[in-house]
Formats: C-alpha cells, structure tokens, sequence
C-alpha cells in the first residue's frame, strides 16, 4: 500500500468510526434497541465510508 | 492528427467497462491528470476517449494504466494479418518483437503454422501501413489482410456481446426474481389456492435470491469496489447498496427475525431480485440503443466494398479493395460498388451517389468525370483510374469526421456531466441525511403499524426504527440514480450527426451541431455561394464605338487571371471568335482588378476603386455603369493609359435553390446577410432578387472576417457560409463556419459545418437537423433531470405522513428502467426525422411526377 493510500485510509476510516461512534452516543439516552443503535451505526459507518472515500483518496493524492 | 507548433498528437481510446456520466467523468480526471496530457473528451454513447497529449511526455502504457487505475480498460483495435514467408517459430518471434516494439501497438501473436498474426494497436499512433513496413522490412510478405472490415465490426462485435451479456442476465434474474415474486404473494388474497406453500417459505426465497445477488448483480459490486479503491463513485454504487442492503436485511429476517429488522414477514427477497431485474433491464435497453444511434456511421463503413476488380498485367483481377494501389485502373460493372475514388477512364454510365452526397438523382459520368468510392454503378460498365485510396478516399474521411464528431462533447453536455459526476456523491450525503431524519425524528412522529410500501404485499408493522429508516435510506439511493443522464446528450449528437452525414451535411463536433442550432443570423458569400460563380459577358460598352477591341483588350488583361470575372470575360471573348494573345506584363491587385502591359500600352482593368486609387476620371461611363449595376450586373472599368476606355458588364446567375433557400432561413428567424466585394449597387441587385435585405458589399476578401467579427460584437451567434478555401478565414471567424459544395475532399476543408453537395438548401437543413438534435438532447434531459426532481422527494417519504406508504426499492429501480427507456426511446424517434425542407422537396418532386400528363 503506498503511502498517500495508507494516509487516506486512515482519514476516512477515522472520520466514519468517528460518526458512527457519534450516532451510538445519539442513541444512548433513549428508547432505541440495540439492533437500532448498532445496525444504525455501521449503516452510518458504511454510507459514510462512501462518502468520504472519492473526497478524501484525491484530496490526498494531490498534496 | 498532428498538431504541429506544440508537437501535441490526438487519439481516440475505445475504453470499456463504461456504464454512466461519472464513468466520463473519471476517466477523463484520470486522463487529464496525466502529465503531457493537454485534452481528454470521453463519450459515453460511443465508449471512446479522444486525448491530446504530448507523445514526449505521455505514453500509450501511461494512459492504459490512468483508465485502469479507476477501474476501466483501454481496448485496442484489433488486425488480422495474414504473412507469407515465415520458414520457422523465430522469425514469428521476429515479427512479434519487430511489431510489438512500434509506438502505438499492444499484444502482438505471430502464429506461425496459420500464416497469420494478431496485432492490438491504436491506428491513430502507429498506422497499418507501418505495421506492414515493418513486417516487409524483415523480409515477409503481408499477403492480405484478413477480412478487411473486421477492424469495422469489432466495435459492433463488443456492443452485441455486452448485449448478450445483460440479456443473460436478465432472463436469469427476470425468471427467478419472478418466481420470488410468486413467492412473496403466495400468503395473499387467492394465491394460496393455487400457489405452493413451500414457495413463500424463507429459506426457499434466499436460494433464489442469491443466484441473483452473486451472478448478475455481481458487476455491481465489483465495479463499485473497483472505484471506491481509487477514490470513485458511479451509479453502480448506488445499485450495490442498494441491493446490498435489502438482501442483508432479507437474510437477517430469514434466520434471525426477532433481531428487530420487521421479522419473518418483512425479507425484501424480491426487492434484491427485482431491483436487480429492473436495473439490468435498463441497461439492456441502453445497450441496444447506442447500437441503433451508432448504426448511421455503421451503414456509412457498410458502403465500402471488400473487393475490387484491376486491370494488372493486362488482365482482370479479383483484389481485396485495400489493395488497389493508386494509378490503377479499375473496372466496375451495372450494379457494382466503387471500391475507391478517381477518375473516369472509359465508358459511360449513371452513378448513384446518393449515400455519399444525398443527392437522389444518379449522375452521368463519362471519361474524365470524378467518381466516389462507395457509389453504385448503376447501367453501364467503365473503368476509372484509382486517385485516393485507403484512409484519403471520400468515404474514408467522411466517416473518420462523422465519428470524431460523435466523440466531441457539446457545451450543453459539459455541464451535464459535471453535475452527474457530483450528483452520486451528493445522493449519498441525501441518503445518509434522509436515514438521520427518519431515525432520530421521522420515526417516532409518523411511524404506523399500518404502514406498506406501495405495490408489495408487506405489512411493515414489526419493522424498528433502524429497519424503517434503512428502506427510505436505500430507496433514496435507488431512485436517484442519473443513469438516464450520461446517454441523453451523445446518444442524441450521435443520431444527429448521423442523420446529417445521411444528407451530406457533416457536422465536425458536437459543439458546431449545437452552435448551429442556436444561429441568429448567417452571412452568404455571393459569389459561388448564392450564384452559380460562373458569370458571363452580358454588356460591352466602348468609348470610341469599338465594342470588340475593348473586349479583345479585357480579355489579354484578363488571360492570366483565376478571378471569375476573368475566365468569364476571355470565354465571351473566345465565344466572339476574338483571338486573345498574351500580356506582356501582369499584375493582379486583389479585390480591384488586373494591371497588364498590352503591346507598349499599359491596361487596367478592374472596379470603381481601381480606379479612384488610379486616378482615372469616369465621368463618360459613369451612366451607364450604373444602370448595368442596377441591373445587378458586375462593370469592369478598362483604361488605356491612363484614360478610361471602355467597359465590360458581367452578370452571375443565381443557383436553382438561393431564393428558396433565402426564404426558408427568414421563415426560421434567422438574420440573413450577403457579403461581397462588388459594389453596393450590384450587390443589392443581387440581394433583391434574392429576397436578403442587408448586404455588406465592397468587402475584400481578407476583411470577411472582420465583417464577421464586426457582426459578432453586436451579440449575435453568426454562422458564414462559403467555399471553404477562398472564404477560410471568414468561415474560421465565424461561430459555425458552413462549407459548401466542398465535393468529396471533406479533411481539407476549413469550416465546422460541411456540405458536400452545391445546394443552399443543406444550410438549411443542416440548421434544422441541428435544431431538431438540441431539442432532442433538452427534452432527454428533462426526462433525466425531471423524473430524478420529482422522483427523490418521493423516494424520502414526503407522502408517508399522509398515507402511511413508501416507495420500495423495487418501485425505485422500475421507474429509473422508465427513465432510461424514455430517454432511449425518445432518442429513437431520431431515426424517423427528415429535416422539413427535404419533406417537402420530395413531396415537391412526388406531386411534380404526378402531374406529369400520362402518355
């Protein structure tokens, strides 16, 4: 893996886990059950993940 | 091409694995991020990238891996070669080292014991002849090459096999999504009764669901992947989660339902199905149309005959048509193929040119004619003397400028692609949006256990918040999909270009298609463009009564002249038996007229300025100069020495279809506008009998373009329409330069608009096959555009709070198939278009032989 790859990887994995962690804490105080509270998490995770791949991988390469 | 000055060269990639706008998008990112790149276009309908690079700086090898890294793949031509000579395994490794090793080529396999060899390559990099160079300078013979059109049918060969393919794939997942579809219904109304049970059982919907999720739907995954490892989105994302999703769902429900997701009744089996079913749907229906928009340029390549009959060694003998050398002669019998251009030998015969020119009427050629290879020998048989061959023939650059054009993308089309590029991305982040709304407030506000999702038998009340928030989340991405988006512009330039190149009319880039549809007003150069440019000697007036003499003298002025007025004066002159020697010295001023010596005397011969500038006082013609100039006839001013002499009056004819043409352009709204170098009173004779109310006369030739300039500075979109050589820079000034009458020498040719035949009536028609492309791309991507408008709000559950229904996302994905098709069909009824001043030609010479009296 290079290193801009490794560096992206870590940004967006960071970024996503960070808001699926986000969601979960959201979910704490409430009457969610837990299928709702982590499927809603790696559903966030996931859609974050796409989101942030095509913006972050470039954003990287070019510097 | 080359480009000279910067040593930049353009070629055209076929690239595969294509499916929407973004796929453009990427690969041009990815090709223009290349360093000595300058220019990358990608056209989707046609699968081809055209790159300006700089061969310095940039390799094929660099921009096959670019394509790669985003998840595409460059596709070579491919050759069949047949090679004589080769005695042994090495001198096949010879070759494939040889030709391997030239700029341009990819996979090379020499097969020794067929004689043959298989050669990837760009023609555009290194061309056949080359590849044959080189095979010859090894010492082996290139025999034949191995069925000639093959180059030709490979692109269709790929187009049917990914046909094929979807088709495959859609009767796989059409039959068994269908059947999961039973399935599911099984429970409901009178289904039970003839229905097995065993059908709706769980278990039994996922092993028919998953032949689907991991055959078909496969290609949705893996490109998706394929692009998000490169740092890119395209619609197969949102068709991986989309069916990702429902099938993940499905399967927790079947084997865990009390984990919250809705339970055994809510498995969404045949949502993965059919939402696979009815994408695959859409993308068969987009495989066969840019097969049928492409089939123009294909039954242009059709027209080129396999074989050719030569006279070699003073016998007939059967060649295959790319081997015809030039200088040879050919002999061609009733009802053959012209397999290349040249010159008409011997024998007489009617040729139609229709599929060449659009001319309907065969013409009669006889020895000297030029004929065009593609045309049909209709009666006699002839033999003509080969003068293009190859890639150099009419119909050669015909189709190489009717497929550059299609691989050009329209301004139009620019900014579609961009907001497609933007858009998955931007559905995404509505997705995610969407999920958070329904989630945290959506939910707990309107959710009922009454709720279904609209045309499905489900009843969604065991379903939690996660569950219902994920179904209007994938929804969402399903139906947002822009697939409709990537073919609504090319798939319409493509059809476009296809049916002007059906009349003649060859538009050289999508944006001269679309600049020509937004014409305000057009500039006809007079003569040669309105006029035949073919005048002739009406009126000879002279001071001292000698009518002759000062013919005689105009024409020895005249002898050595190109101008049009001259030839015309030394015919008039010829056709009075008048004998015209040779000037002692000649002098052309451009724009005014010729200065000669004539036996001591010194001649000029020329218009009003000529003479102004000269100093010659015209008091005594001046009357009747101005009446022949009021009759719309061009007065050449003759002085002998410094004293005007005489005068000769030459009158140009208009063409058949000037007033006609004339007439239709100010019926479309269109500025029409004349510009000529005679004076203003011939000019506005012309004009008037034209039926042009503004004209800009005295113009020299090298200020046409600042006229054109000038014209454009008042905000207009102006269109010039001239012969392509004389008129070059005016045409090249102009927002669509329109050449007419350029014959079959169409690459020479300066304007962006070509007409191959002489006939004003093209403008028109060209202006209407160009309006009629515009409108067919804006009312595609309203159909692309609109349906996604109205269609997310939908897919976000506006109506849920008031009929506790969502859309399912096998609903999404069957109303983006409509928008697809729509797109498609309405780009088919393309096909059908005759431009309204040809419909009205033919029904012009139908009711024309109708009328003729029977005998």
């Amino acid at each position: 893996m290079k290193n801009s790859d490794l560096i992206s990887a870590l940004i967006y994995t960071g970024i996503s886990l960070l808001a699926a962690g986000l969601f979960i804490v959201a979910t704490l105080s409430t009457q969610y059950s837990n299928v709702d509270r982590f499927g809603g998490a790696t559903w966030v995770f996931i859609l974050c993940m796409i989101i942030l791949m095509p913006v972050i991988i470039p954003a990287v390469k070019k510097r | 091409m080359d480009n000279g000055a910067k040593n930049l060269k353009t070629i055209s990639l076929h690239i595969s694995g294509m499916m929407c706008a973004a796929c453009v998008a990427h690969n041009e990112e990815a090709l223009s991020s290349l360093p000595g790149v300058t220019k990358a276009v990608v056209n989707l309908a046609t699968g081809k990238a055209r790159v300006e690079y700089d061969p310095d700086k940039v390799t094929l090898e660099d921009m096959k891996k670019a394509v790669s890294d985003v998840g595409y793949e460059v596709v070579l031509d491919n050759m069949q070669l047949k090679i004589g000579g080769m005695s042994c395994q090495a001198c096949a490794s010879n070759i494939e080292t040889a030709v391997g090793s030239l700029p341009g080529v990819g996979k090379v396999v020499v097969n020794f014991a067929a004689g043959s060899a298989g050669i990837d390559y760009v023609p555009d990099i290194t061309s056949l002849d080359e590849i044959r160079n080189t095979i010859h300078e090894l010492g082996y013979d290139v025999i034949e090459r191995v069925e000639g059109q093959e180059a030709l049918d490979r692109e269709r060969d790929a187009r049917q096999k990914e046909i094929r393919r979807q088709l495959i794939n859609l009767i796989i997942s059409g039959t068994l999504g269908t059947i999961v579809m039973i399935g599911m219904l099984q429970p409901y109304w009178i289904f039970p009764a003839f229905i097995p049970g065993w059908l709706n059982n769980k278990v039994v919907l996922f092993f028919l669901t998953t032949p689907i999720v991991f055959g078909p739907a496969r290609q949705f995954f893996i490109n998706s992947w394929n692009g998000l490892r490169h740092g890119v989105t395209d619609m197969n994302l949102l068709y991986a989660t989309g069916i990702g999703a429902a099938y993940g769902i499905a399967i927790i429900n079947t084997f865990w339902p009390d984990a919250g997701f809705g339970g055994k009744d809510a498995t969404f089996y045949e949502a993965a199905a059919l939402l696979t079913a009815f994408i695959i749907l859409g993308r068969y229906l987009e495989a066969v149309t840019r097969g049928r928009t492409s089939e123009a340029i294909r039954r242009l390549m059709k027209l080129q005959p396999r074989r050719a009959r030569v006279i070699r060694d003073d016998r007939e003998v059967e060649i295959s048509a790319e081997d015809v050398q030039l200088g040879e002669i050919i002999v061609v019998r009733p009802g053959e193929a012209l397999p290349v251009d040249g010159v008409v030998t011997e024998g007489n015969s009617s040729v139609d040119q229709s599929m060449i020119t659009g001319e309907s009427i065969p013409l009669e050629k006889g020895a000297g004619d030029e004929v065009i290879g593609g045309t049909i020998n209709k009666t006699g048989a002839f033999k003509f003397r080969a003068t293009r061959i190859g890639k150099d023939t009419a119909l050669s650059q015909i189709i190489k400028l009717v497929e550059d054009a299609q691989t050009t993308k329209a301004p139009i089309q620019k900014i579609a692609d961009k907001v497609a590029g933007r858009f998955i991305l931007g559905v995404h982040i509505l997705s995610l949006i969407t999920f958070l709304f329904w989630f945290f407030i959506g939910f707990s506000l309107w959710f009922t256990p009454q709720s279904r999702m609209m045309l499905t038998p489900y009843s969604l009340s065991l379903v939690g918040a996660f569950g219902f928030s994920l179904l209007v989340s994938v929804t969402v991405l399903v139906i947002s999909c822009p697939c409709a988006l990537g073919l609504a512009t090319p798939s319409a330039i493509m059809a476009g270009t296809g049916k002007g190149a059906e009349y003649g009319i060859l538009f050289k880039g999508a944006d001269a298609m679309e600049t020509t549809a937004r014409l305000q007003a057009i500039i006809f150069d007079k003569t040669g463009t309105l006029t035949k440019g073919e005048p002739s000697v009406t009126d000879v007036i002279a001071l001292d009564g000698n009518d002759k003499e000062v013919l005689h003298v105009a024409a020895v002025a005249e002898k050595n002249s190109e101008h049009p007025l001259g030839t015309a004066i030394l015919s008039g002159a010829r056709e009075r038996g008048i004998e015209v020697e040779d000037a002692d010295d000649f002098e052309a001023i451009p724009g005014q007229g010729v200065s000669v010596v004539v036996g001591g005397r010194k001649l000029l011969l020329g218009n009003r300025r000529l003479m102004l500038e000269q100093n010659i006082a015209l008091e005594k013609l001046l009357p009747e100069a101005e009446r022949l100039e009021y009759e719309g006839k061009t007065v050449m001013f003759l002085a002998s020495d410094g004293a005007a002499s005489g005068l000769v009056a030459v009158a140009d004819t208009l063409k058949k279809t000037s007033v006609q043409a004339i007439e239709e352009l100010h019926r479309m709204g269109i500025e029409v506008i004349m510009i000529t170098g005679d004076n203003r009173r011939t000019a506005e004779a012309i004009a008037r009998q034209v039926g042009i109310d503004r004209v800009l006369s005295e113009v020299l030739p090298e200020d046409k373009a600042e006229e054109v300039r000038k014209l454009q500075s008042e905000g207009k979109i102006v269109a010039m329409v001239g012969d392509g050589i004389n008129d070059a820079p005016a045409l090249a000034q102009a927002d669509a330069g329109i050449a007419i009458g350029s014959g079959t020498d169409v690459a020479k040719e300066t304007g962006n608009v070509i007409l191959v035949k002489d006939d004003l009536l093209d403008v028109v028609a060209g202006i209407q096959v160009a309006r009629a492309t515009l409108r067919k791309i804006k009312e595609n991507l309203v159909w692309a555009f609109g349906y996604n408008t109205l269609a997310i709000p939908f897919g976000m559950g506006v109506l849920y709070p008031f009929v506790a229904q969502l859309v399912s996302p096998e609903l999404a994905a069957l109303l983006m198939a409509t928008s697809s098709l729509s797109v498609t069909l309405n780009t088919l009824r393309m096909r059908g278009y005759i431009p309204p001043v040809k419909r009205r030609r033919q029904t012009d010479s139908v009711s024309g032989l109708e009328s003729l009296p029977s005998a």
